[in-house]
């Protein structure tokens, strides 16, 4: 059987049994959540067992008190179809939380070597740290940049003295009691 | 780049001006100074965001109908058009870029993101106006402004420059 003939969903429960994992919803894209320990592991799993070998993104979403997502999107390209880099097949997301204080998860450039540069830019903007992280520096902040912008609780400096004058997307907005 | 001649300052009652002695009183240096503000202006687009396409299209169409043949002799004043979203990791190179223009040298900012962050005003990572970082002459609202506001906006400088005093 062809890896790349795989359902989406056929991926995501390979995925989730090997990974001691689970399959959930997300964000409307097929998801599996793992456990932090597991994350390199499920990665691996994914490329060389599950034919997802396109490493597309990494960034993360904060979630409050539950803690901080980091969130792979991975996919399987089909080779020999028409078009130059063969054509996108089965693809999923792979997710992980990590605890806000002192966040830290192990690198998945073992894996995809194209992730140190997502993982720089989610360490730089959400303030995970990616232990063994070939070359975790600062890539698009200005030098002395104080915080992690991307995180919820950042105080942008410029509302302190002007509040945000518009009004919130209707699907967030608050019910009046 | 493109050049636009300036049109002759009005400095003649200056001249008529009883002569007085040569010193502290520089009205006559003053008008001598002020002959020689008759600039060509070399336009240097700095594009940082999408109100750079915006300078293309007028330096396509609009700056070479503007444009004449330099007098000879002419000097030249350059200007620096920031066109486009500045950050704060891009606000040292933009003062590198504007420090390293020959003097005498004019900075139009173009768009609502270099006058004033715009629709970034609360952004992390944006500098709320180009003009934290370098002297900006002349503004120009918009968002993004039209290519004529631009050719506005450089006729604006060119009339400011030809009526400044010596400083």
């Amino acid at each position: 059987m062809s890896t790349a003939s795989l359902a989406a969903a056929d991926l995501a429960a390979q995925l989730a049994q090997r990974c001691d994992g689970r399959v959930s919803g997300g964000a409307g894209d097929l998801t599996v959540d793992v456990r932090a320990e597991r994350w390199v592991q499920a990665l691996a799993v994914a490329r060389d067992e599950l034919g997802l070998g396109f490493f597309d993104w990494l960034s993360a979403v904060d979630d409050l008190e539950a803690g901080l997502w980091v969130v792979c999107h991975l996919a399987a390209v089909r080779s020999g179809s028409p078009g130059a880099g063969g054509q996108l097949g089965g693809h999923l997301l792979v997710r992980t939380i990590v605890a806000r204080e002192g966040a830290s998860l192990a690198t998945a450039t073992s894996v995809f070597a194209g992730a140190a540069w997502h993982e720089r830019e989610t360490w730089e903007m959400f303030g995970i740290e990616f232990v063994g992280h070939p070359n975790l520096v600062p890539l698009l902040l200005a030098d002395g940049f104080d915080g992690w912008p991307l995180r919820k609780d950042f105080q942008l400096q410029a509302r302190l003295q002007r509040p945000w004058p518009g009004g919130k997307e209707s699907a967030v907005r608050q019910v009046p009691r | 780049m493109s050049t636009a001649d300036l049109p002759l300052p009005t400095v003649w009652p200056a001249l008529q001006a009883p002569p007085g002695p040569v010193g502290p009183s520089a009205g006559p240096i003053q008008v001598w100074l002020d002959l020689d503000r008759r600039y060509h202006l070399s336009v240097f687009s700095l594009g940082l965001a999408c109100c750079a396409v915006e300078f293309v299209a007028l330096s396509t169409v609009g700056l070479s109908t503007a444009e004449r043949a330099p007098d000879e002799g002419g000097a030249v004043a350059e200007v620096l058009v920031v066109a486009g979203t500045v950050t704060d990791k891009m606000a040292p190179l933009v003062r590198g870029i504007y420090d390293s223009l020959a003097q005498p040298r004019y900075v139009i900012s173009f768009g609502a993101c270099s006058d004033s962050g715009g629709p970034y005003w609360d952004s992390y990572s944006v500098t709320k106006g180009v003009d934290q970082v370098v002297p900006v002459d002349v503004y120009v609202p918009g968002c993004p402004p039209r290519p004529d506001a631009l050719l506005h906006g450089i006729a604006m400088l060119r009339d400011k420059i030809a009526s400044a005093g010596v400083p």
